[in-house]
């Protein structure tokens, strides 16, 4: 036995790399309240201090600075520290904080783009690396069908990673703090063998290729860590090492990659473990604990990707997702709660409210009282955390999952996914009915079918075209996904994040939709009112004229919820005929992020009376101002999807005002504990919270600068304010706000 | 079969509704009001048709959130003036209880004690009673009302041992003065039931609805009270100890 492993209980992790087996024998739950929590040290808040000028400069530039010299990888930098004194953590992506570093491995003309539109240029010594070199968007675009290039050209699918890294990948770094680099090597090595054992088939020939990138990426990660000082090839020996391998691995990671959401996984009650031992053996205090876990936080705040201004059209906020997960029920009954998930909520006051990391709540009805009540504290103080429900996650994914970007649940180290985007079924609707015309651009994309006339929509026709398009996106959907991905692991793979995955990984291809409520309100209407289509100059039906009133989404009403039921269900079971690469299992998940701007431009006017060009509600939200019957009736509507076939997550934004969730501090607490029980228990999925005036957000639209933390939730994420265009902006502040008069 | 059944005239729902009663509510607003208030928030709730629905199909909506509702949630009738539907109000409480979801009644005592109001009264957990004055000549002032039907009610409270929330709001210019505060407390003094009692702040968030109804807004340009005298008065009508909680 490793001499690390000092005091730990003995299972199945000393024979084989068994995180979870680690976990679930040595860790203590925590069932009090917040009272232990310490605030920050000294130390803390002055490099807290020289972090905040940094980011005011960033602010006023939209980027700090950018490396053009050199190519993201993890040794391609000499170490960075915010002050190489006093960090506790240490390590940074580049060799100064916030600087960001060119990664042209998905796209090399994206990354050119990132430079120029911050007025930098991409040295001739990275364009001419590139030159000769395959990046995955050269490669989806040689394969690509003109079916699958006129979809994304009108965007009824859009976002696709095809010009940047998929991300949404988790390593288990954990791992390396268990069980130390040499060992996880040996293991690699230990498979690679045995594959050689195997007919040699393109799965296993490309399998042992994968194996081999790993491995070298692992020898590159100790002598990354042996830059800053620290050996990594043997286990932690102590709570701050523990952290640091830890950060070690995902910041590897990070340099390596930038996938559009990068998150840490599981990690609070898994270190926990170290703290209580440091803890009990009397080598560390409770303020030494808090700042350990700020020092951590403030490193996960200062993660930079180099993106464009269209990413940000999509992705909106400069989010990097470094998603955390907190609490949770363990499959034996206790609560998975442990005193450093407190402390990883704590950070929000320590270092005030952020974005990042994302740090997500996992709800059961059985978490002790004293972390759901702090847990509501903290959303009411904060806007800055997300809840979703274990109680549906862990039957599907157990008890050792983490959560990646905003809802899709993984189970660490077991299954990675394939990020597939999302497709836009209201435009699939109109499509329809314009016999597979684009309303906007008037081409054919879809196959030719029957054109609708004019006048009043009979819903048993439209419903029977809308099906027979459904069909073909579906297909045409899964196929463009797995010329992505194939080329994404042929060009861009993730050597060091699928290394600290088990090397017969599970994989899941996420499949998404956005447009929900519209199309769900849209097919009530044709259903329930009487709705004419009105065509214009080329004709195409671009227009509708609605008599009469319909049920809505979002006011509990099965007449139109079924409706939204059935959008869901029918194109998941349309998604899972086509066969996925690498024996991808189809999930789907109902997530805008703040793409629901975008894909509302890009979309005609709906027979649900929305506009041209205006903006969808975010991903699976009722539309802002349909909901008459108050929070708890939207709710209701939301809960009726079933996670069953949105096993990638179905988000729901929820805003309130203090005034309107309760009278005093204590009240609110309890009535937003209440409420999240009462949601969750009827197996809903996800619930960003945010509790503020919608005042303050129009105050913070005209003067950014007497607002530079206010920090929101959006689909699925946090982001700052500020760093939202006009347009996301005015739509935040256009929903939904459910306050009393 | 839903046309024998009597329906009541609903203005509208609120599914949460977080400060009328404890915990989590879910308020239903019903149409009609004896009272004719020159402060009222809810001109739009007076008169008129709203949308009928029978006992069975509120139980069948307000089922839907008792997961929300805990150990101290439930429903809240208010309006308009819910008493005015009083024998509607007493059966869906009666339905309310079998499924194991308590009531409480927001009502500005305008309406006699007749023997459905006196029913409504005592089947419900607690009564929200709106104090608007401390005397008749003030309530045919303001209210177009009396307060004999306001104090019945409360004192039926009593007797049946209903618990009550007294809420009083101010409006600035009228009541919100400390020797009002005193006349208020005078007036509950001694009542066992009284559990609390709450000063509310005059918003002019209503203000739109008078427009949108074409009602002369009575009102016009007095400004909201103040959340730091509401705060004051309200620790000086707590200073005088009046309520049993």
């Amino acid at each position: 036995m490793n001499n690390e492993w000092q005091g730990f209980k003995k299972g199945n992790w000393c024979k084989k790399i068994d995180v979870r087996d680690f976990i679930v024998r040595n860790y203590t739950p925590y069932l009090g309240d917040k009272s232990f929590l310490s605030g920050p040290t000294a130390r803390t808040s002055e490099i807290k201090a020289k972090v905040d000028d940094l980011l005011v400069k960033e602010a006023e530039k939209g980027v700090l600075d950018v490396d053009t010299e050199n190519v993201a990888s993890i040794l391609s930098f000499a170490p960075g520290y915010i002050d190489k004194e006093k960090d506790i953590i240490v390590g940074l992506q580049t060799d100064a904080p916030l600087k960001r570093a060119i990664n042209p491995f998905a796209g090399k003309r994206m990354s050119e783009k990132a430079c120029d539109a911050y007025g930098y240029k991409m040295s001739d010594k990275i364009k001419t690396e590139f030159k000769y070199r395959t990046t995955h968007n050269d490669g989806v675009f040689r394969v690509y069908t003109d079916e699958m290039r006129a979809a994304r050209h009108v965007g009824v699918i859009t976002g696709l990673p095809d010009a940047y890294a998929r991300g949404r990948i988790i390593g288990d770094y954990r791992r390396i703090a268990l069980y130390g680099m040499d060992y996880l090597i040996e293991c690699k090595k230990a498979d690679k063998k045995e594959l050689g054992k195997n007919d040699m088939s393109a799965e296993n020939i490309q399998l042992m290729e994968d194996v081999q990138k790993q491995l070298e990426f692992m020898e590159q990660l100790k002598q990354m860590a042996a830059q800053y000082g620290c050996d990594i090839s043997r286990p932690a020996a102590n709570a701050k090492e523990a952290v640091q391998w830890l950060y070690f691995g995902y910041l590897g990671a990070v340099k390596e990659q930038n996938g559009a959401a990068n998150s840490i996984g599981r990690i609070s009650t898994f270190l926990d473990i170290y703290f209580e031992r440091d803890l009990k053996n009397g080598t560390l205090t409770e303020e030494g604990a808090q700042e350990i876990i700020d020092d951590l936080v403030l490193k996960l705040r200062l993660v930079r990707h180099l993106r464009t201004p269209e990413y940000n059209d999509l992705f909106a906020g400069d989010p990097t997702w470094v998603t955390t997960s907190e609490g949770g029920m363990c499959e034996d009954g206790r609560p998975m709660v442990t005193k450093n998930c407190f402390r990883i909520l704590q950070t929000l006051y320590n270092l005030g409210s952020s974005a990042e990391p994302n740090i997500t709540v996992l709800w059961a009805q059985k978490l002790p009282q004293g972390f759901k009540d702090f847990c509501a504290q903290v959303s009411i103080d904060t806007d800055s955390i997300q809840y979703e429900n274990d109680d549906v996650m862990r039957p599907a994914f157990g008890d050792d999952y983490a959560i990646a970007c905003c809802v899709s649940a993984m189970k660490e180290g077991k299954q990675m996914q394939f990020f597939g985007a999302r497709c836009n079924l209201a435009k699939v609707l109109l499509m329809a009915l314009n016999g597979g015309k684009d309303e906007i651009y008037g081409i054919q994309v879809a196959p030719a079918g029957k054109v609708f006339d004019e006048g009043v929509l009979n819903y048993d026709e439209v419903l029977k075209a809308y099906k027979k398009y459904m069909k073909w996106m579906a297909k045409l959907y899964v196929n463009t996904l797995n010329i992505i991905h194939y080329m994404h692991d042929k060009y861009a793979y993730e050597r060091l994040m699928m290394s600290l995955h088990d090397t017969h990984v599970e994989r899941l291809m996420a499949f998404g939709i956005c447009g929900l409520s519209v199309l769900a309100d849209s097919l009530s209407a044709i259903k329930y009112a009487k709705v004419k289509a009105v065509k214009d100059e080329r004709g195409i039906i671009t227009d509708f004229v609605t008599e009469g009133d319909f049920p809505k989404y979002g006011n509990d009403d099965d007449r139109v919820d079924a409706i939204a039921k059935w959008i869901v269900e029918s194109f998941y079971k349309e998604l899972v005929k086509t066969p996925t690469y690498r024996g991808a299992k189809h999930t789907l998940s109902i997530l805008t992020i703040t793409s629901n701007v975008v894909y509302g431009k890009k979309t005609g006017s709906t027979p649900d009376g929305r506009k041209r060009g205006e903006p969808f509600a975010p991903g699976a939200n009722p539309m802002h101002g349909r909901d008459c019957e108050g929070a708890l009736a939207s709710l209701n509507s939301v809960a009726k999807l079933d996670y069953g076939c949105c096993r990638d997550g179905i988000s729901n934004t929820f805003s309130i005002t203090p005034d309107t969730l309760g009278e005093n501090e204590q009240d609110r607490i309890s009535k937003l504990t209440a409420m999240l029980d009462g949601y969750f228990i009827q197996d809903a999925h996800h619930l960003n919270v945010n509790v503020l005036h919608r005042q303050k957000l129009i105050d913070a639209m005209n003067n950014p600068a007497l607002y530079p933390n206010l920090t929101i939730r959006v689909s699925g994420y946090a982001v700052n304010f500020n760093k939202l265009n006009k347009n996301q902006q005015q739509e935040v502040i256009n929903r939904t706000f459910h306050e009393k008069f | 079969m839903t046309d024998k059944q009597p329906t009541a005239n609903i203005h509208s729902f609120e599914s949460l509704a977080t400060l009328d009663g404890k915990g989590i509510r879910y308020g239903i607003f019903f149409v009609g009001c004896p009272f004719r208030c020159v402060y009222c928030h809810n001109p739009d709730t007076w008169s008129g048709e709203g949308k009928r629905y029978t006992v069975d199909e509120l139980v069948k909506k307000i089922v839907r959130y008792k997961p929300y509702f805990g150990k101290d949630g439930g429903v809240t009738l208010s309006g308009g003036e819910v008493l005015v539907q009083s024998a509607f109000a007493a059966k869906l409480e009666k339905k309310l209880a079998k499924e194991g979801i308590g009531v409480a009644l927001d009502t500005s005592g305008g309406v006699p004690l007749t023997d459905d109001v006196k029913d409504a009264l005592s089947h419900a957990e607690m009564v929200i009673l709106d104090l608007k004055f401390w005397d008749d000549e003030h309530y045919v002032r303001y209210c177009n009302g009396s307060i004999s039907t306001v104090l019945d009610t409360l004192e039926f409270c009593e007797q049946k041992n209903v618990p009550v929330w007294i809420r009083t709001v101010m409006v600035p210019g009228i009541n919100d003065k400390k020797e009002c505060i005193d006349k208020y407390a005078e007036t509950v003094r001694g009542y066992k039931c009284v559990k609390r009692y709450q000063l509310l702040a005059f918003h002019t968030m209503g203000f739109s609805k008078y427009e949108k109804l074409g009602i002369k807004n009575p009102l016009e340009g007095t400004p909201a009270l103040d959340r730091k005298r509401l705060d004051e008065l309200q620790a000086y009508l707590d200073a005088k100890e009046i309520t049993n909680e």
